[in-house]
């Protein structure tokens, strides 16, 4: 590497990464000013709002800025762009959410933290390297920490944020045992050029590298709430105020499924579904995709707290996704142009993201006579008749939730099952398409539980009078949630063309002297072959 | 035309919008409102119905060219189309709804005054969903309608319906969403097979390109049938699951006779009269045309499950007292007779079978029409608690009377025009299923009579005559209203019109249903060749010129 292409690269990773620097640094200004200066909470809200959109221009700013895929430790491809964009986005709905959650003197450092969180996110999306990953996930753990316990300082947030604490650096380490075997076996961090490496026959070595995926797969599992580490999940969610329940159930969600592509799907790609240790990975996947969607399904069956309900649901959530990810190593970079797992992952996350944060939006605007906050389903008695436009929004995100078409969660659930159906052809599809069957008896189960709280809204009597609160903020960003969910659900084609860039994206190996894109060819054959609709270059 | 066709399929829910959005509406403006979309609607399918092509086998009023693609691009990619269509088996069935939804309105004239605007709204959202998914020529646009059909009838059942409505509406909801997602995989796998074997390896969601598709694979497998996994076999059991459920056939039906009792009398008739036919319209679309040798394959227990279902249906009819629950169980019976039709796999039973399903629509709509009008003024349905109605209201026992005559398949009137054909193409396949049937339809004339025998004529019985623990002890009951004779003056002169002319209905059905028995002979030759010659060949391609085999035997 000559030192001009080091001082270049440097140069755009840097670029590249200015929307996490620029939250970072708004982060860092406000904990410092904060026992400065005398601002009120709003004017923190506002300044991390203005911190956020000035991070989105910064994202767009860099578009076209695109460092060395094998000295870069950033990648500023679709899956980069894309998922950072809408991280963004759902982070002005969470500010929403969030904008009365602090009490007045820890605003500056609840802020501060969320935006820390923002940026890791973003981090993890647009690492092209293990280290910078890590980096990323840690970014988004350490500051939840904190925000588990600053807005409330009460026995059960303490007790939320104590077992997430522990669990969670237990996770880390974890992961970052199975990132050193994958560092080991390979000799290099760049998730481009292990991805180049793992082509030759035994690389990484089977019985190695199946230990680095089972590592990797279980920190990860902790972020995204999959069986085995899901059980903290519930506890936490019940025990902290629901807007960082919201946050704990989408941004930990998406970063993890990010961090799965690009650690291990897109690395493991080109192996093929015949590779040992790949088949092997697609049983792993495939057990903790059916162990965590049915747990979820079952014992979401048996609760009666709002926000441990929605707890079980997201595990649930996370099983289909598993389901996705599961197709996405079956398919590897051969699989046909119906849906790529990645790409029907990928979209069920941004489903995922208006329903349920329009759910926990809702839940968190009504407010008891006594002035508490909801908490379990029954209080929600008879809202459909004394607030019906809110009722509507929460029966929108349900039946979204539960898979009901023209909602948007239908479309998630369609792309991820068809994904698992075309992952493979064979003898090897056949363990697949009985994953889809057991998935979609799941999701049948599941109906139950969103069913159930319908019911209750529309056709028992009101037990007490619920008010709205939480001011224009809250109702802008539940709105908005609960509107896509029908919209995006209606009219789905400009996720979904986000979606499949952003896939094959993360199955492409650019050329090694930077020029003349070389992307994985057998992908981009197939791709053409198949579907009518002109289907974009990856870089 | 293709305007026009959508048009129709959304007129009702601009019906259903208005009547939510506008504020203040009352009982007697909602009710107007909701005639009126519904008019339009079936004025709507009349057209559509004189426009109708009966000797043209492809989908007619579809945008685009005639050999597809249809429709307007929805999503870009995967290339979901926005496609509506009718052909012969389902053109009857689009105009069977816009019938019955005139009824169901007028049903419920007077006995519907609480949150009238949302009742008719739901109940024109429910028109959208089902003429939607009869015209629907995509896949994914025929799931979306068949599952977006569940979320009116659970909200009717659920806030109109009898005292156990709750547990009605979410059983109905679950145990319909569990067979429909099943379906959805199987439709999935279709998509996928098509794509991954097809010559050209196309990705379509186009029925029609499916159908066709479909039967000319060259892939080997596709035309064996030795184990269930074998690719036919698993994927007609996918289908199968949510289909069944909606028939329904035995034993799936346990949800039928909950929800038909407990849902309002509009949507019994609506339940009854066309979201049954949405089942037996699926099996026939997807199972028999996509993977008829599955279905030759599970020919045993299909015919099984549907024989069962007819002398089960008729036997559970008979022990009923509730006149709703009897012919909640009717349709069990008679359902089962539809299926039998379609698994001959000829073109006898094929006709029989899509003619039945708008026969039943109007007969059972018709019986629920009736015992709902005496459920308003006696507030039971206890054959022993009502008597000798003849007696009360003449006109109300001839409806009655007569529509029981048509569902008991009495010769001139539309039943028999069904059943025989059903019966004839079934004794060509299997004689021991088709005589177990014809004891299911002398079963179905017992129950029938039976129940005529006990509330029509006789003295006159009425509840709150000898006991008046009600409120409304001795209050003359209101004679029958005008709106009443509405509803069920149109379903009798069907039932007889379809009983003494039914070429017009054969003629348009006839193409069709040639056309998938074509297909079914197709197929059932490859695997033939198969069988026979182990090294399988792939069939010739679908010739131009389609069986036009009539009902002679008629």
């Amino acid at each position: 590497m000559t030192l001009q292409l080091a001082y270049q690269t440097v140069q755009q990773t840097l670029l590249v990464l200015s929307p996490e620097i620029l939250l970072l640094a708004a982060a860092l200004v406000m904990m410092t000013a904060a026992p400065f200066v005398r601002v009120s909470r709003s004017g923190w809200c506002g300044a991390s709002a203005v911190a956020l959109v000035a991070s989105l221009l910064a994202l767009l700013a860099s578009r076209d800025v695109h460092p060395d895929a094998y000295a870069g430790s950033a990648v500023n491809d679709a899956l980069s762009f894309y998922v950072r964009l809408f991280v963004i986005l759902t982070g002005l709905v969470l500010l929403g959410l969030a904008h009365r959650e602090p009490p007045e003197d820890r605003a500056a450092e609840f802020f501060g933290s969320f935006l820390m969180i923002q940026a890791g996110a973003m981090l993890v999306a647009s690492s092209n390297d293990l280290i910078l990953l890590f980096v990323g996930l840690e970014l988004v753990s350490i500051p939840t920490y904190l925000l588990l316990y600053l807005s409330r300082r009460t026995a059960t947030t303490q007790e939320a944020a104590t077992k997430y604490f522990f669990l969670s650096i237990f996770a880390s380490a974890l992961l970052l045992y199975g990132l050193t075997f994958l560092y080991g076996l390979t000799g290099t961090t760049n998730l481009r050029a292990l991805s180049v490496l793992t082509e030759l026959p035994y690389v990484p070595h089977l019985s190695l590298g199946l230990l680095a995926v089972v590592f990797i797969m279980a920190g990860l599992c902790f972020r995204v709430a999959a069986v085995p580490l899901h059980f903290y999940a519930p506890d936490v969610y019940q025990a902290s105020p629901v807007v960082i329940a919201a946050l704990l159930s989408w941004i930990p969600k998406v970063v993890g499924f990010v961090a799965m592509i690009r650690a291990l799907t897109s690395v493991l790609a080109f192996k093929g579904p015949q590779d040992e240790l790949v088949h092997k990975t697609v049983l792993l996947c495939w057990i903790i995709a059916l162990a965590t969607m049915t747990l979820g399904n079952a014992v979401a069956l048996l609760q009666s707290d709002l926000k441990r309900l929605f707890a079980y649901s997201s595990i649930a959530h996370a099983g289909y996704l598993m389901v996705g990810i599961t197709a996405a190593f079956a398919g590897g970079s051969n699989a046909s142009g119906f849906y790529y797992g990645t790409e029907a992952v990928l979209f069920y996350l941004a489903a995922y993201a208006f329903m349920t944060l329009g759910a926990f939006g809702i839940v968190l605007a009504l407010r008891k006579a006594d002035g508490h906050p909801v908490a379990t389903i029954d209080e929600l008695s008879g809202l459909g008749w004394s607030q019906p436009v809110v009722a509507l929004g929460m029966t929108l995100c349900l039946l979204s939730l539960s898979g009901i078409p023209p909602l948007v969660g239908f479309f998630g659930k369609l792309q991820i099952f068809a994904s698992a159906f075309a992952a493979t052809t064979g003898d090897d599809a056949r363990s697949l398409q009985l994953l889809a069957v057991l998935g979609v008896l799941n999701a049948a189960v599941g109906a139950f539980y969103y069913l159930r709280i319908i019911v209750l809204m529309y056709f028992k009597q009101p037990s007490e009078p619920v008010q709205v609160v939480g001011g224009w903020p809250v109702a802008a960003a539940t709105g908005t949630c609960a509107t896509l969910s029908i919209v995006t659900g209606l009219y789905s084609t400009p996720i979904s063309r986000a979606c499949r860039e952003a896939a094959i994206a993360a199955n492409v190996r650019p050329a090694a002297d930077g020029e003349a894109a070389s992307p994985a060819v057998a992908l981009q054959t197939r791709v053409e072959a198949v579907s009518t609709a002109p289907t974009p270059t990856a870089e | 035309m293709a305007t026009l066709l959508a048009v129709t399929v959304f007129l009702p829910l601009i019906g259903a919008l208005v009547l939510v959005l506008t504020p203040g509406l009352d009982k007697a403006s909602s009710r107007r409102i909701a005639l009126g979309a519904s008019l339009a609607t079936f004025g709507a399918c009349l057209v559509l119905l004189a426009g109708f092509e009966p000797a043209v086998t492809t989908p007619q009023f579809a945008y685009g060219p005639d050999a597809g693609p249809y429709g307007l691009s929805w999503l870009s990619r995967p290339d979901v189309r926005f496609a509506l269509g009718l052909d012969g088996l389902s053109i009857w069935l689009f105009v069977l709804t816009g019938v019955l939804m005139i009824t169901a309105v007028l049903s419920s004239w007077e006995s519907i005054s609480d949150r009238a605007p949302m009742y008719y709204a739901f109940l024109l959202a429910l028109e959208t969903g089902l003429l939607g998914l009869f015209g629907a020529l995509d896949v994914v646009l025929f799931y979306i309608f068949f599952e977006f059909t569940l979320i009116p009838l659970f909200f009717l059942i659920g806030l109109w319906g009898g005292p156990e409505r709750q547990r009605a509406s979410i059983y109905f909801f679950l145990y319909t969403l569990a067979g429909s997602l099943l379906t959805l995989l199987g439709v999935i796998a279709l998509v996928v097979v098509h794509m991954q074997y097809s010559p050209d390896h196309r990705l379509t969601f186009s029925i029609p390109e499916l159908t066709r598709g479909l039967a000319t694979l060259p892939w080997p497998a596709w035309y064996q049938v030795d184990s269930w996994t074998s690719p036919q076999v698993f994927i007609f059991l996918l289908l199968l699951a949510g289909f069944a459920v909606k028939v329904p056939l035995f034993p799936f039906h346990t949800w039928l006779p909950l929800a038909h009792v407990e849902a309002p009398t509009a949507g019994s008739i609506v339940l009854a009269g066309v979201l049954l036919k949405v089942g037996s319209y699926g099996l026939i679309r997807f199972n028999m045309a996509m993977t008829p040798l599955g279905a030759a394959a599970l020919f045993p227990l299909l015919a099984t499950m549907a024989v069962v279902g007819i002398i089960y249906g008729a036997l559970a009819a008979l022990a009923q007292t509730d006149m709703k629950r009897l012919v909640a169980y009717s349709s069990v019976s008679h359902m089962g007779f539809i299926v039998l039709g379609m698994l001959a796999m000829n073109d006898t039973g094929m006709n029989g079978s899509i003619i039945q399903m708008v026969n039943h629509g109007l007969t059972t709509g018709a019986l629920f029409a009736c015992v709902g009008v005496l459920y308003d003024r006696y507030h039971t349905r206890e054959m022993n608690a009502i008597g000798g109605i003849w007696n009360r209201f003449p006109l109300l026992a001839f409806f009655f009377v007569f529509s029981s005559m048509g569902a008991a398949a009495l010769p001139g009137l539309n039943g028999f025009v069904g059943e025989f054909p059903i019966l004839v193409g079934m004794f060509a396949e299997s004689w021991v299923a088709a005589s177990l049937a014809t004891i299911g339809m002398i079963l179905g004339a017992f129950y029938l009579l039976l129940m005529i025998r006990r509330v029509v004529f006789g003295p006159l019985v009425e509840p709150g005559s000898h006991d008046d623990h009600e409120g409304h002890g001795h209050e003359e009951p209101r004679p029958l209203g005008w709106y009443e004779i509405a509803a069920l003056a149109p379903l009798a002169a069907l039932i007889l019109y379809i009983g003494l002319f039914p070429e017009p209905f054969f003629s348009r059905i006839r193409p069709a249903a040639a056309d998938i028995v074509q297909i079914m002979n197709l197929e059932r030759d490859a695997n033939a060749r198969a069988i026979a010659a182990k090294a399988p060949i792939a069939p010739e391609p679908i010739e131009a010129s389609v069986s036009m085999r009539t009902l002679e035997s008629r």
